[in-house]
């Protein structure tokens, strides 16, 4: 039986991406027709890629899109005056 | 003049070693000491404690953290805490420091913080023994922060949290879980003293910018939001230059 794309499915993927090794509470589900669209930011590719692994291994009937992004760690240019 | 640096949830493991550090190398001229808001790690792991010593010890500035709630997910608070302060970070938990810094004091303030949510939309310390001892930490914890801050003599004064003292700095986050991101007894706290300025983590789709009910700015410096390596805050200005000037 082949994987619902339902609400249950979204939160066991939360509950999976926060409880599990990975330990990610900011990341994104969206069911988008026939496929989740993972969205947000992570501090490496290696975890970006640990998290679509570890849906794909749990579920390796569903369709995933990756949009999680690395967050820029850049020195800043400006400051700001706090008065 | 007081330059403040600060980033929050940086979530520190192997794989984020060397990410943050050259960035971190040019904070001496840039600023005057960092201030951390909390999930230093991702699982609240010694191991993890370590990695972030080695990524954001020994920069030639003094260091001020809080924990996060990541910080106790493995409950070794206590040996990340030993840790940190063995490679000269401070952790404030419910205390305070003061920095003497171009012969002005910085004072700052710092505690995790909890959930509990904000006026209008908040638990209440009434019901189920579970939901008294949730409030109940959320009050004793802002009571700590209060205390901290009003035993501080110092030309700025500053409050590090995790979790969030308004909702303002909440913009973005789903508004069914900003009783998990912060709550107003840690804003009551900060408006009890003559704070300076708030700043605080843990909501990574929130917004940057707030202010307590009674005027304090607050700064959400989660790094998913300020999208760098950490922001500068400048206090106790005494001429406006707001450009900074890397060597």
């Amino acid at each position: 039986m082949s994987t619902r794309l339902d609400e249950y499915l979204e939160a066991e993927i939360r509950n999976l991406l926060t409880e599990g090794r990975i330990a990610e509470l900011g990341i994104t589900v969206h069911r988008r027709e026939h496929q989740l669209v993972l969205g947000g930011e992570v501090e490496s590719p290696a975890r970006r890629d640990e998290i679509c692994r570890q849906i794909t291994e749990r579920y390796p009937d569903v369709a995933i899109a990756c949009d999680i992004a690395i967050i820029r760690a850049q020195a800043p240019n400006e400051v700001e005056e706090i008065s | 003049m007081i330059r403040v640096a600060a980033v929050g949830d940086v979530h520190v493991d192997s794989d984020v070693l060397g990410r943050f550090r050259p960035a971190l190398e040019e904070l001496p001229h840039r600023a005057d000491v960092l201030l951390v808001a909390g999930d230093l790690t991702r699982h609240g792991t010694v191991e993890e404690a370590r990695c972030f010593a080695t990524e954001f010890g020994g920069l030639g500035v003094p260091v001020v953290t809080v924990l996060g709630n990541h910080d106790h997910q493995s409950d070794q608070q206590s040996r990340i805490i030993d840790l940190l302060t063995a490679s000269d970070i401070t952790v404030l938990e419910g205390d305070a420091t003061v920095l003497e810094l171009h012969g002005k004091r910085l004072g700052i303030a710092g505690v995790k913080g909890f959930g509990g949510g904000f006026a209008g939309a908040c638990a209440s310390n009434f019901g189920e023994r579970e939901m008294k001892d949730f409030v109940n930490t959320t009050e004793v914890i802002a009571e700590r922060l209060q205390d901290a801050l009003l035993s501080v003599e110092a030309d700025a004064l500053v409050a590090l949290t995790h979790y969030a003292p308004v909702p303002d700095t909440l913009l973005g986050e789903p508004l069914e879980i900003y009783a998990f991101l912060g709550c107003y007894q840690l804003g009551r706290a900060i408006d009890a003293a003559p704070t300076t300025l708030a700043l605080h983590g843990h909501a990574h789709h929130g917004s940057e910018r707030g202010r307590t009910p009674g005027g304090v700015p607050v700064r959400n410096v989660a790094h998913p939001v300020i999208k760098q390596a950490y922001n500068v805050y400048q206090l106790l200005s005494e001429e406006v230059d707001l450009k900074l000037v890397a060597t």
